[in-house]
């Protein structure tokens, strides 16, 4: 069996069990629909409201911020969807001892991470508001939409996924040397990307700006490929996925050296029944 | 009397600093972000000079620094949601402190190092944000005090009506406690004062009780509201939501038997 038939297996297995799990009980089911949809709405309302009171936002219109707001909230969506569990927040199973839970099983590290975390099912409801919003945006801004332009919408999109992926990673790593102090810090970095993602940075100084381009990458999540893809700004739409890649290499080396710590001491949290102490 | 709640505080204060030093730093490095981003949202939006919807920029820029140094006190929690998510609710009854003593004495006991650590140099930093963290006079000042205290009244009282939907319902604790910080967030005017919110709507959300959380006490700071007006609803949905609170929390306590982790 090749690697992708075999990551297909484990997806389908996932999402057996998530859609067994999401229907087990209607109003668990209708609860988890409802706050998933108020939360992404919500996330994004406050931006919204300003646009819609204001016009639009420095250089953007109001429709191109929908656009914006959506494209955060397909980040979000895709994210929650593909890596739950606590794999995007990585450092709550490292801070744990959890990781010997993915070691012991007969299949590499990263195939493990990549299949645990997808819920197709419940997982789903904000990649579908986020698609919402999106598909409302581009009817309202009536934009002539090529197959180029789409395969670099999502060329772009993947890229933001892989930056907050490779974001919470790297800070996540800590929690192989601190895991205690460190255990929630994967969090704390998404939590910085998701609550910042949906802010037009135009009015941010240079110094910040180029902070949040570069040692906070929260730019890259919505704002930057959202400017290049609306034509706001000059057409650079190889920077998010170059960028993706570079925080990705940031992160690899780091959980690479993270585990090599793990092999010789392992974790000192963990338990019989795999919880915390 | 208040000898064994104060000692919560204190304990509570000082156990909210071990070992969390990263995320006790990168939640203040959120919260610093989070507060320039929204001056500089301002700064694009509102001209430097006169009035929109009656707030001039100073007064938006001071509404929002303010908003971020109260932030625990107009978003305020008691630590029930969590007490219900860890099934640690019923250790909580087997203590010598009355359940509505506690979980505030421990509010103000999570609150404390926020207000040490992180309001008190942002208000002092807040000319180098440009902003004037001052409030419109002394008068505003002590009553915009007031305002928060009735806030923190009210905002525990939610606390208490969430906490009971969430046994009656018998529902994931954290996925209503989000839906909960979602909406209120966003109605209590805690981020987009309510007068700068399209189609009028801040004209009706002024009324709900969510706005006494936040809007009421910032625009008292601000001077951008009526005092007397405002504290008098305050005090209302005060006097309103306490009972609701107290007579939810007692129906429901008893199915608490349901929950835990």
């Amino acid at each position: 069996m090749n690697t992708l038939t075999k990551l297909i297996a484990r997806w389908r297995v996932q999402a057996y069990l998530d859609f067994m799990w999401m229907t087990r009980d209607f109003r668990f089911f209708f609860i988890n629909i409802v706050s998933d949809i108020i939360l992404n709405l919500a996330g994004v309302a406050a931006v919204f409201l300003l646009a819609e009171r204001f016009q639009g936002i420095g250089p953007w219109s109001r429709d191109q911020i929908v656009f914006l707001l959506g494209y955060a909230a397909l980040v979000r969506g895709l994210l929650d969807m593909g890596f739950s569990y606590n794999v995007l927040h990585i450092s709550r199973r490292i801070g744990r001892g959890q990781m010997d839970h993915l070691l012991v099983q007969p299949q590499p590290l990263w195939m493990g991470l990549l299949a645990e975390g997808f819920m197709p099912f419940s997982g789903s409801w904000s990649l579908i508001a986020g698609m919402g919003i999106t598909a409302w945006a581009i009817h309202q801004l009536g934009m002539a939409l090529t197959a180029s332009w789409w395969l670099i919408f999502f060329c772009n999109l993947v890229a933001s996924c892989a930056i907050v992926l490779a974001f919470s990673f790297a800070w996540g790593s800590l929690a192989f040397w601190a895991p205690v102090a460190a255990e929630e810090i994967s969090s704390r970095a998404v939590n910085f990307m998701y609550q910042l993602k949906s802010f037009p940075l135009d009015g941010l100084s240079a110094f910040m700006l180029a902070n949040m381009l570069t040692v906070l990458p929260v730019g890259f999540v919505a704002w930057y490929p959202c400017r290049q893809l609306l034509g706001i700004a000059p057409s650079h739409l190889w920077h998010t996925p170059l960028v993706a890649m570079v925080f990705s290499l940031i992160a690899w080396v780091a959980f690479k050296k993270g585990m090599q710590h793990y092999e010789q001491t392992g974790s000192q949290r963990y338990l019989g029944w795999g919880h915390r102490s | 009397m208040f000898a064994k709640h104060l000692k919560t505080v204190v304990m509570v204060a000082t156990r909210s600093l071990d070992d969390k030093g990263w995320v006790i730093v990168g939640g203040y490095g959120l919260r610093l972000l989070r507060v320039v981003f929204l001056l500089s949202l301002w700064r694009v939006l509102l001209p430097e000079t006169g009035e929109v919807s009656g707030m001039t920029r100073d007064a938006v820029l001071t509404y929002t620094l303010i908003a971020e140094v109260f932030a625990g006190q107009i978003s305020v929690r008691t630590g029930l949601d969590n007490a219900l998510w860890h099934g640690d609710i019923a250790n909580r009854f087997l203590r010598p402190v009355g359940i509505y003593g506690q979980f505030i004495a421990e509010m103000f006991g999570t609150g404390l190092p926020n207000l040490v650590m992180f309001s008190l140099p942002l208000f002092c930093m807040a000319p180098l944000l440009g902003v004037d963290p001052l409030p419109e006079g002394g008068v505003a000042g002590g009553l915009f005090l007031c305002s928060l205290i009735l806030g923190i009244a009210i905002g525990a009282a939610f606390d208490f009506i969430f906490a009971s939907l969430m046994v009656l319902l018998e529902q994931n604790v954290y996925a209503l406690m989000q839906i909960r910080d979602a909406i209120s967030v966003l109605l209590s005017g805690a981020i987009i004062p309510l007068a700068l919110m399209p189609w009028g709507i801040g004209n009706v959300l002024v009324y709900l009780p969510f706005a006494s959380l936040a809007s009421a006490p910032l625009r008292i700071y601000t001077g951008t509201g009526d005092p007397a007006f405002l504290i008098g609803l305050q005090a209302v949905w005060a006097i309103v939501l306490w009972p609701v609170a107290h007579r939810l929390w007692n129906a429901n306590r008893e199915r608490l038997v349901s929950h835990g982790g």
